[in-house]
C-alpha cells in the first residue's frame, strides 16, 4: 500500500503511544451540562453581535449571535432554555469575549430546521450559504470560517479538496472516534462541499496508526463519486495544511499564500461532519466531539455542546485525578493554554488536556549545543537554532529573509530540542512583531 | 487554581544535553576500559586528572562569573575524558591539566560556553601540547599487557613510536589494541562497540564517520598504501567516531556533514602522506572544524512554498 509522508517532522511521545491511548478506544458519550457560556468569537474573523436578552426563552439551535463582517459566522444557542446573562468574560482568545450564558431546560426543542435531504440532490448553489448559515468553522482548530474557504474567487482554480483525518496531535482522539463512528457524514460532508465547489476529487487522509480508521472510511466512501482515501506515515505535523498537501498531492503551497494557490482546500473530518448536519438536516454546529484527558480520573472523548464550560467537561470524566498545573486545548505540540477551568468550549477545541503540576513545570532553558535536531525535525526546512539567535537579539529584518513568516509554529524544534529552548514561542513573537510592523505600514 | 501558561510544545522529548553527553561518555567507557587495561595506572592517572582538571575550569569559570554552574550538562567531563585518552599515558600530571585548562577556558569559555566553540576543545588542546611538548606527546608506552593474540615481538623497550611511524604491526593487533600508541586510540574494537552504541541511541549519525574513515581509506588506496593499516592505525577511529562529530563543530545537515566528513579523511591521508608528521587526524578534523561555519552557510534545506506562486 502507497503511504504519503513529508520531509522533517518527529515522534512526539513516542514512547507514550502519543497520549491516544487513554481514549482511542472509547466510543463518544454525549454530555449536556446544566448552563453553557457561548462566545461570540469562536470563529476567525469579526465577533458576532449578540441578538438576544437576558431572561428571554431560547430554542436549541436559534440564532444568538448575528455575524458582522465579511467572515462573520451566526452563534446558535447549543441547548434550549433561559438567557441567563449577556457579559464580557475571560475565554481562551487574547482579551474579554462577549459570551450569551444559557440555563438548560433540558428540553432539546429544536428552532425550525430546514435540512435539503440529500447531500447529492441539494441544490448546489445553495451549499455554501447553508454552510454559512450553519456557523461552521474549521474544527481542527484554526475556526477559519469554512464558507469562506468553498468560496473559491474568480481567476482561482481548485481541483482537489483534501479531508483531513490525520490527527496528529498528541493526545487527540475525537476525529478518529468521529472516523469510526460516523464515517458516512464525513462522506457526504465532503460531497456536499464537492458540489458546492464543482471539486471532482476528494480524498480522506488518515496516519497509519489509524487502520481501523482508514477501513471504516474506506467503506464508507466506497462507490461515491470522485472519492477516495490516502494512508498517511505517522508523523507530526502530518496534519498540518501545508505537509497534508505536499504528502498527499506533491505540491506546495507558495510562502505566503494559501492552499487554493496550490489548487487545494483542506477540511477537518469534523468540519465535513458538521457540513452534512447542515445540508441534510438543516442543523447548525451546536456541539462537537472533545478529547478529555491528562490528569483526570477517566479520559473519555466527549460530543460536548458549544459553549460547554471546561470544569463541567472535567467533571463529567470524573474530576482531576492530580493537581492540575496547566490546561490546553488542543495536543501538547500547539495547545493554546486555557487560564483557568471556567472558560468555555468554541468551535475548534477538539481536546481540553489537563497536565499535572510537575508535567507543567518547563524544563529549564540552557544553551543550544549545535546538535542540529531542530533543523532536522523542521518540516518547512528552517534553520531554527539560527532564527532563534536571530530573534532573541532583535534581528527581526534578518529573520524575515531566513523566513520565519513561513513558520507554521508546529512545535517540533522546540519539541526536540535537548536545551529546551523556547524556539517556537521566539518565532511566534517575531511572527506577530512583524505582521504588526507591516500592518502599521499600511 | 494556579495554571501556568505558555505557548506550545507543552511538553518535550526525553532526551536533554546532560543525557547526550552521558551517552558519549558511555560510549567512551569500552575505550577507557581497554586503555587502562593495556597501559595500567600511569593511563588511569592521566584519564582522572584531564577529567577532574576540566570539570573543575568549568566549575571555576562559572563561580568566577556569577552563572548557574553548567559541570551537570556533563560536557566538561566528556571533554576531560576525550583529552585524556588522546594523551600517551607516559604523560606527565601536568599536562593533562594545562590541556584542560586550555580546552575549557580559552578554546570553549572564552567563545562562549557549550555549542559556540569553533574548535572541538579536547582536539585544539591536543594540538597545543603537541606543539608545546612534542617529545612527551609523541613518546608511547608499549602495552604492559596483551589482549588475546600478539603476533609481533615484543620489544624490550619500555617505550616506542607508534605503528604509524614505524608500521608494520599485524591487522589484529592494530585491530585489539595490542600496539603503542595514545591511551584511548589503540583498541579499535572498543572505538566500535562505543559507535555501535552511539548510533543505536541516535546521539550521532553514521554519515561522518563512515564517510571519514571511507575517503581516508579510498584515497590512501589510491596514492598506493594499505587502506586498512590507514584506518587501523593512530588515531583515525577514534577522531571519526568521537571527535569529527562533535555537535558544536560539525555541520548541522546531511549534505554538509558528507562535505566535512570528505574534507577530514582528504587532509588526514595528505598530512600522513606528504606531511613530516605522521598522525594527521587531529589536525585533519581541527581545519574542517574551521571551514563548518562556511559549509552551513552554504549547505541548507530548501524552504517549503519557494515556488513561483501558481505554478
Amino acid at each position: 500500500m502507497k503511504k504519503f509522508t513529508f520531509k522533517g517532522g518527529i515522534h512526539p511521545l513516542h514512547d507514550r503511544h502519543e497520549g491516544k491511548a487513554a481514549t482511542s478506544g472509547k466510543p463518544v458519550r454525549p454530555f449536556v451540562s446544566d448552563t453553557v457560556c457561548i462566545p461570540m468569537d469562536m470563529h476567525l474573523g469579526a465577533p458576532s453581535k449578540p441578538c438576544v436578552k437576558k431572561g428571554e426563552h431560547v430554542l436549541l439551535g436559534q440564532v444568538i449571535g448575528e455575524p458582522v463582517g465579511g467572515l462573520g459566522l451566526p452563534v446558535h444557542a447549543s441547548v434550549s432554555g433561559t438567557v441567563l446573562e449577556v457579559r464580557r468574560k475571560q475565554n481562551l482568545s487574547a482579551g474579554l469575549s462577549e459570551c450569551v450564558i444559557i440555563q438548560n431546560d433540558f428540553n432539546d426543542e429544536w428552532t425550525e430546521l430546514h435540512g435539503m435531504g440529500n447531500v447529492e440532490t441539494a441544490p448546489a448553489e445553495k451549499i455554501i450559504d447553508a454552510i454559512r448559515d450553519a456557523g461552521i468553522c474549521g474544527m481542527g482548530g484554526a475556526c477559519f470560517p469554512t464558507f469562506a474557504k468553498l468560496r473559491i474567487p474568480q481567476g482561482q482554480t481548485v481541483d482537489t479538496i483534501l479531508v483531513n483525518g490525520s490527527e496528529c496531535e498528541t493526545f487527540l482522539t475525537a476525529d478518529h472516534r468521529l472516523m469510526l463512528e460516523s464515517p458516512l457524514r464525513i462522506v457526504d460532508g465532503l460531497r456536499a462541499a464537492m458540489r458546492a465547489t464543482g471539486v471532482k476529487h476528494g480524498v480522506i487522509c488518515i496516519e497509519d496508526n489509524k487502520m481501523d480508521a482508514v477501513e471504516t472510511m474506506r467503506k464508507a466512501a466506497h462507490g461515491r463519486e470522485g472519492v477516495e482515501v490516502a494512508v498517511l506515515r505517522t508523523k507530526y505535523p502530518q496534519g498540518g495544511e501545508k505537509q497534508l498537501i505536499k504528502a498527499v498531492t506533491g505540491r506546495e503551497v507558495p510562502s505566503g499564500g494559501l492552499p487554493m494557490h496550490a489548487h487545494v482546500v483542506v477540511l477537518n473530518v469534523g468540519t465535513c461532519a458538521a457540513i452534512a448536519d447542515a445540508i441534510i438536516d438543516g442543523k447548525p454546529l451546536i456541539s462537537r466531539i472533545t478529547t478529555v484527558t491528562g490528569c483526570v480520573r477517566e479520559p473519555a472523548n466527549l460530543l460536548l455542546r458549544i459553549g460547554t464550560v471546561f470544569l463541567d467537561a472535567i467533571g463529567e470524566c470524573g474530576g482531576y485525578s492530580e493537581e492540575p498545573g496547566k490546561i490546553f486545548v488542543g495536543g501538547s505540540m500547539c495547545g493554546v493554554c486555557a487560564p483557568d477551568d471556567t472558560v468555555a468550549m468554541g468551535k475548534g477545541q477538539n481536546g481540553i488536556v489537563v497536565l499535572n503540576q510537575k508535567e507543567a513545570t518547563p524544563p529549564p532553558e540552557t544553551q543550544c549545543i549545535r546538535c542540529g535536531r531542530c533543523v532536522q525535525a523542521c518540516a518547512i526546512g528552517l534553520n531554527p537554532y539560527r532564527l532563534m539567535n536571530l530573534c532573541q537579539t532583535g534581528d527581526l529584518a534578518t529573520a524575515e529573509k531566513e523566513h520565519v513568516l513561513d513558520c507554521i509554529l508546529c512545535g517540533s524544534c522546540s519539541y526536540v530540542c535537548p536545551a529546551r529552548r523556547w524556539m517556537t514561542a521566539s518565532f511566534k513573537n517575531a511572527k506577530e512583531l512583524i505582521m504588526a510592523a507591516r500592518r502599521a505600514k499600511k | 487554581m494556579k495554571l501556568s501558561l505558555s505557548s506550545g510544545p507543552h511538553l518535550h522529548a526525553k532526551e536533554n544535553t546532560q543525557r547526550a553527553m552521558l551517552d558519549v561518555l558511555i560510549a567512551l567507557l569500552p575505550a577507557t576500559a581497554a586503555g587502562l587495561y593495556f597501559f595500567g595506572w600511569k593511563a588511569a592517572m592521566v584519564v582522572a586528572v584531564s577529567v577532574v582538571s576540566c570539570v573543575f575550569f568549568e566549575a571555576l569559570w562559572c563561580a568566577l562569573g556569577h552563572k548557574r554552574s553548567t559541570v551537570s550538562d556533563l560536557s566538561a567531563a566528556v571533554t576531560g575524558l576525550l583529552l585524556g585518552l588522546n594523551l600517551p599515558a607516559t604523560a606527565p600530571w601536568w599536562m593533562p591539566v594545562i590541556g584542560g585548562l586550555f580546552a575549557i577556558i580559552v578554546i570553549k569559555q572564552l567563545f562562549g560556553g557549550i555549542g559556540s566553540n569553533f574548535l572541538n576543545p579536547a582536539l585544539a588542546a591536543r594540538a597545543a601540547l603537541l606543539s608545546s611538548w612534542p617529545a612527551h606527546m609523541t613518546t608511547f608506552m608499549l602495552p604492559q599487557r596483551t589482549l588475546l593474540v600478539h603476533t609481533a615481538e615484543v620489544a624490550d623497550a619500555a617505550t616506542a613510536a607508534t605503528p604509524l611511524a614505524t608500521g608494520g604491526a599485524s591487522y589484529i593487533d592494530l585491530f585489539l589494541g595490542n600496539v603503542p600508541g595514545c591511551i584511548g586510540e589503540v583498541c579499535k574494537a572498543a572505538l566500535l562497540i562505543g559507535f555501535l552504541y552511539l548510533l543505536i541511541r541516535r546521539v550521532i549519525g553514521w554519515q561522518i564517520p563512515v564517510i571519514f574513515v571511507a575517503t581516508a581509506a579510498a584515497l590512501s588506496w589510491a596514492l598506493g598504501d594499505d587502506p586498512l593499516q590507514t584506518v587501523l592505525t593512530g588515531g583515525l577511529l577514534l577522531g571519526a567516531i568521537f571527535m569529527a562529530t562533535d555537535y558544536a563543530t560539525s555541520p548541522m545537515l546531511f549534505v554538509g556533514e558528507c562535505i566535512y566528513a570528505f574534507g577530514c579523511g582528504v587532509i588526514v591521508v595528505v598530512i600522513r602522506k606528504f606531511g613530516n608528521y605522521p598522525e594527521g587526524c587531529s589536525y585533519a578534523i581541527l581545519l574542517m572544524n574551521i571551514v563548518t561555519p562556511l559549509i552551513d552557510k552554504y549547505c541548507k534545506r530548501r524552504v517549503y512554498g519557494e515556488v513561483k506562486k501558481n505554478a
